[in-house]
């Protein structure tokens, strides 16, 4: 199968699905033209046009009322949000307006966008251009937040998104963009709410969301040599989240190790602890259980602080060795 | 279009009526009937009514929480507003709603809302959504003279204009944000004025005179029917009780108010289609009668309406 | 009708409103909007409006009063119309909050009851609705909180290793955890083998341990446990001794209506060398603090009986001749064997003698009869080659253990007291001195 870049596999669903459904459209800042801030929609505005690839002011609460109100009537959005840190601009729209109206208004109206946002440090932008936002929108009743770690994944995610008719914030890490794997060429479709176990392991489990994914397979390679095998799960959406896949797994390890690259306080991983130790998994924990995530700082400028602000392949190495090997 | 005699009758019986829901509202608030809190529009009656007039049945609104009056304008079934009024389960919204999140979206009205300007920049999408189907419906949206100082007010006239989007704003200056006076929060005369620094025409019109207001909404809703994008118009108006249940108007003299209820715009009108012609005062008392024996109809409808029950209580959060 | 006037509900989350003044009087003609009333509620004070025109009468409160929102607090009546009758006074009642229904017992305090074995439906709640919390529960164990943390450790284990002793029925307070700070962990359970148990043989017969049995065990195990024993062993040469015993038998059997034994004989020389050393007819005070040697000698001859072990004692054993000592050892024996033993038979005794020769045990160590100072036990008086004058010769022999209790009475004193008992054996004779 040939391989695409995450990056190209956004534009591909994104490409499919506007020529397979005419009310899709893509709006945000320097979408068209100039193919977006990362690059990911270069060369759809010549192909379906400036009514269809809009590019906007600079204004983050108008995009998200844009993608609001087209939706109640009947369009498919797909708004772009160029850094997750700036969806703090649109939140009025997004929670008090798209969240609830649904709820607010008995059932009779729906509001199905997507809003695209790439999130996360490593890249040098610091503290206002870094964050990862995930878990307040998975605070809000009424919408729907994924996170893929794979070009296979954004995929078929983002078609699954586009044709969910909820709001969904989909968040895209901007070191993934150039990772490379295989896609399948025609559309195709994962269903929201599906978690994947990457790897198969029976000493540990690792949750890991976004680029955590791929950083735990890595530390996953490296703690086989030493005779750990870690079983690497990725829930892919956070809500709704797949609970059973993750209970499966911790069921059979014992020991759980959680990873994000959100500041650890307040941070998806504390809702997947929870999760994890009130349900019957609870009974087969050999081992308290461990979350692994950003510190709680904004993301500094300095490489090398910004680069030990998040989780990396040796902390995870270190971390679950420990956890492994009953040290916790 | 001309208002012939029947339509203003129609106007004239949906002033009593928003009046007569109003003062109902207020009565089964005070009652302990209705809870949570409620922003009433008596005094307004004409800014909602002529505005909406101006408008195709098939046209849309958002509404602001002061939104009992557009809703009845843009012809809600009283009796599923009331239900809703009393959090019942065959209200408009299930009871999840009430007062301020009352939505008809059946009827085009997309709902009142808890946040103030919280429809401004959803409108613009609308209409941006609208033109994109090319149908050519277009979008009202109602705001006050305190959201006209939000951030998304400039973010959503502005892309309304540079796309030419198919809206009409539709801000009622009804003198005061809550408490404060718009001769404090405007360093200009006229929010109107405001049109021209995002590039589209603005106007601003005696809200208490329904003739008026339809006839200078009209001209907008032309204008964004045909492509020729949005339009503010600024209804001068003024309400009578409080901002909400809390209110106690300590901002304002008794004199301000009782000069304001001088300019009552129902008396107004029902005055002038007298003098008109186009009324008798047993007619004119009569539409005041039947409009009120609505309102009572729909208090005993929504009374003997059903609660929502606990089993239902997650519904409706996602499609 | 007659329009009630109500106490509105202007406020949010107004409960009540206090009256200020009337601004109309009874009787007073009003208009639909007028000001009847001012009220104070929490944020001011405002004015209540007539909902009709007419009549204002009925006025039912007054300035001060504090008035729930809601309720009608006068009427306007139109001309001619009455007052409603206090039957037919309706104020509409506020919607209740509903009450939820009370909870028996907090999760926490029915885990805990369930744990500790305690019945919840004797334990009273002192929680919300009588809810049972855990303090409740832990006040029925006695347990304050405090203590609840001294008394005993709790077992640290995973929730792994708890599921997997569970399924195997593993006492998780026997197993030692390899985890951090002793945690228990699935491997620790899986890898502990329990130690075999004691009853895996069927069970024959039951005996309860009650009556003598039980009074025997106890003070069985406390005399153990609680002496300093020490014994000595020696043998004494019994020739004369039962050559003694079988003279008496054939001359005084017929007399005394019994024939004298090893153990009258013995029990008159050892009642013989108490009087001589008297610290040996010693016990420990009750109170552990001081020695008392006891005025009489009260022996204390041990019997087997069906029922176990007993005890009799002879009184004032030092001051009887052997047929006296006889007729009431026999009686006393007697007595017991047949269960009808008093308090008075089996009290009292400051030596106790036991002997177990005619079972051909030689030498053994008997535990003290608790409070006394010491024990004699005797074994069998058999014939055996021994060393005279540079000769082996064969005489009856007869080996004595002494076990005294070292912390009333040391060594040498005891070998000495046990020295003379051999001495008696030896030589009867000396009992004339």
């Amino acid at each position: 199968m040939r391989e695409l870049s995450y990056l190209e596999a956004v534009r591909e669903a994104l490409r499919q699905e506007m020529q397979r459904d005419e009310r899709v459209f893509i709006i945000g800042e320097d979408v068209g033209v100039y193919g977006g801030a990362f690059g990911v929609t270069l060369g759809l505005v010549e192909e379906f046009g400036e009514e269809r690839v809009m590019d906007t002011p600079i204004s983050e609460l108008g995009i998200a009322g844009a993608i609001t109100g087209a939706a109640l009537v009947g369009m498919r959005p797909v708004g772009e949000i160029m850094f997750m840190d700036f969806t703090t601009i649109a939140m009025e729209q997004l929670v008090n307006q798209a969240a609830k109206m649904r709820f607010m208004f008995g059932g009779t109206i729906e509001v199905p966008f997507v809003l695209r946002t790439p999130a996360g440090s490593g890249t040098g932008a610091a503290a206002q251009h870094s964050q990862s936002l995930e878990n307040w929108f998975v605070h809000v009743p009424g919408l729907k937040v994924v996170m893929p770690s794979t070009p296979y994944d954004v995929k078929g995610l983002l078609l699954s998104s586009i044709r969910d008719d909820n709001p969904v914030i989909f968040v895209e890490h901007k070191l993934l963009y150039k990772t490379k794997g295989p896609v399948p060429e025609e559309p195709y479709t994962i269903p929201l709410g599906t978690a994947e176990v990457k790897r198969e392991g029976r000493d540990l489990t690792i949750v890991a969301t976004s680029i955590m994914v791929k950083r735990s397979l890595e530390a996953a390679e490296q703690l086989a040599q030493e005779g750990i095998e870690a079983e690497v799960v990725d829930p892919r959406t956070l809500k709704p989240l797949d609970e059973e896949t993750i209970f499966r797994s911790v069921i059979k390890t014992g020991r759980v190790l959680i990873v994000h690259e959100a500041c650890k306080t307040g941070g998806y991983g504390g809702e997947l602890a929870a999760v994890i130790a009130g349900s019957e998994a609870f009974d087969y924990l050999d081992a308290p259980i461990v979350r692994l995530a950003g510190r709680d700082i904004p993301i500094p400028y300095n490489r090398n602080l910004e680069y030990h602000t998040v989780p990396q392949v040796e902390n995870i190495i270190e971390a679950a060795r420990r956890l492994a090997r009953g040290g916790v | 279009m001309a208002l012939n005699k029947a339509r203003k009758r129609e106007l004239l019986r949906q002033m009593y009526t928003i009046r007569a829901f109003e003062e109902m509202a207020e009565q089964l608030y005070a009652m302990g009937r209705i809870h949570g809190t409620m922003h009433l529009s008596i005094g307004m009656e004409a800014s909602a009514v002529g505005a909406v007039a101006a408008l195709r049945p098939d046209d849309l609104i958002l509404s602001t929480h002061r939104g009992h009056g557009h809703c009845i304008a843009k012809g809600a079934d009283l009796n599923l507003m009331m239900a809703e009024f009393m959090g019942k389960e065959n209200g408009y919204c299930r009871g999840r709603g009430g007062s301020m999140h009352i939505a008809d979206v059946a009827g085009g009205n997309l709902g009142a809302n808890g946040v103030v300007g919280g429809g401004i920049a959803t409108a613009m999408g609308v209409a941006m959504g609208l033109k994109m189907k090319k149908r050519d419906q277009i979008i009202l949206c109602f705001f006050g003279d305190g959201a006209a100082n939000l951030g998304t007010f400039n973010e959503s006239l502005n892309m309304a204009a540079i796309w030419s989007l198919p809206v009409v704003y539709v801000c009622e200056n009804n003198q005061y944000a809550v408490s404060f006076s718009v001769k404090k929060a405007f360093a200009i005369e006229r929010i109107s004025d405001r049109a021209a620094g995002y590039g589209m025409p603005g106007v601003t019109v005696d809200g208490n005179d329904v003739v008026a207001v339809y006839e200078e909404v009209s001209q907008a809703v032309k204008r964004a029917r045909k492509g020729e994008g949005p339009s503010l118009i600024e209804n001068v108006t003024y309400r009578w009780r409080g901002h909400s249940k809390s209110d106690v108007n300590r901002y304002r003299t008794k004199e301000e108010i009782e000069a304001w209820k001088q300019k009552c715009p129902i008396q107004r009108f029902h005055a002038l289609l007298i003098e008109e012609g186009m009324l008798t005062e047993e007619e004119a008392d009569q539409i005041q009668q039947e409009a009120s024996a609505a309102i009572d109809e729909a208090v005993e409808f929504a009374e003997a309406s059903p609660e929502p029950t606990l089993e239902t209580i997650e519904e409706g959060v996602y499609a | 009708m007659a329009t009630p006037v109500i106490m509105p509900k202007l406020e949010m989350a107004q409960e009540t409103a206090t009256v200020v003044e009337w601004l109309k009087q009874e009787g007073e003609h009003v208009e639909k909007g007028e000001p009847l009333l001012a009220v104070e509620t929490n944020k001011a004070t405002v004015e209540i409006e007539s909902p009709a025109s007419g009549i204002l009468a009925g006025i039912r409160v007054k300035p001060e009063q504090v008035v729930p929102v809601t309720e009608v607090i006068a009427y306007i009546l139109q001309p001619g119309e009455e007052l409603p009758r206090e039957a037919e006074i309706i104020s509409l009642p506020l919607p209740q909050a509903p009450v939820p229904p009370p909870v028996r017992a907090t999760p926490v305090a029915q885990r805990m009851a369930q744990d500790r074995g305690v019945d919840l439906s004797t334990v009273v709640g002192t929680g919300p609705w009588g809810r049972v919390t855990k303090v409740d529960v832990e006040a029925a164990l006695s347990v304050s909180h405090l203590a609840a943390g001294v008394r005993g450790e709790k077992v640290r284990a995973t929730p792994a290793a708890r599921r997997i002793a569970r399924e195997r029925e593993v006492d998780l307070s026997a197993v030692t955890g390899s985890g951090p700070r002793g945690r228990i962990q699935a491997a620790d359970v899986l890898a502990f083998t329990p130690a075999p148990m004691v009853v895996s043989e069927p069970v024959a017969e039951v005996v309860p341990l009650t009556g003598v049995r039980r009074v025997i065990a106890e003070r069985m195990a406390t005399s153990a446990q609680t002496t300093a024993r020490v014994t000595l062993v020696t043998e004494a040469d019994a020739t004369a001794f039962v050559e003694a015993r079988e003279q008496l038998k054939a001359d005084v059997a017929d007399e005394w209506g019994f024939a004298p034994g090893y153990n009258d004989l013995l029990g008159i020389i050892v009642a013989r060398a108490l009087r001589e050393f008297p610290y040996m007819n010693a016990r420990l005070s009750d109170d552990g603090q001081t020695i008392e040697r006891l005025a009489a000698v009260n022996l204390g001859m041990a019997v087997d009986t069906e029922r176990g072990l007993l005890v009799p004692v002879i009184r004032n054993a030092d001051q009887k001749g052997l047929q006296a000592f006889g007729t009431e050892f026999r009686a006393l024996m007697e007595r017991a064997r047949a269960g009808k033993a008093t308090p008075e038979d089996l009290t009292s005794g400051t030596f106790t003698v036991t002997n177990l020769g005619m079972y051909d045990i030689d030498a053994f160590t008997p535990i003290i009869n608790l409070p006394e100072a010491a024990i004699l036990g005797v074994g069998r008086i058999q014939p055996k080659p021994v060393v005279q004058d540079g000769e082996i010769v064969v005489r009856q022999m007869w080996t004595l253990s002494l076990v005294f209790d070292h912390r009333l009475v040391d060594g040498a004193p005891a070998a000495r007291f046990l020295q003379r008992i051999k001495q008696f054996i030896e030589n009867p004779y000396l009992l004339l001195g």
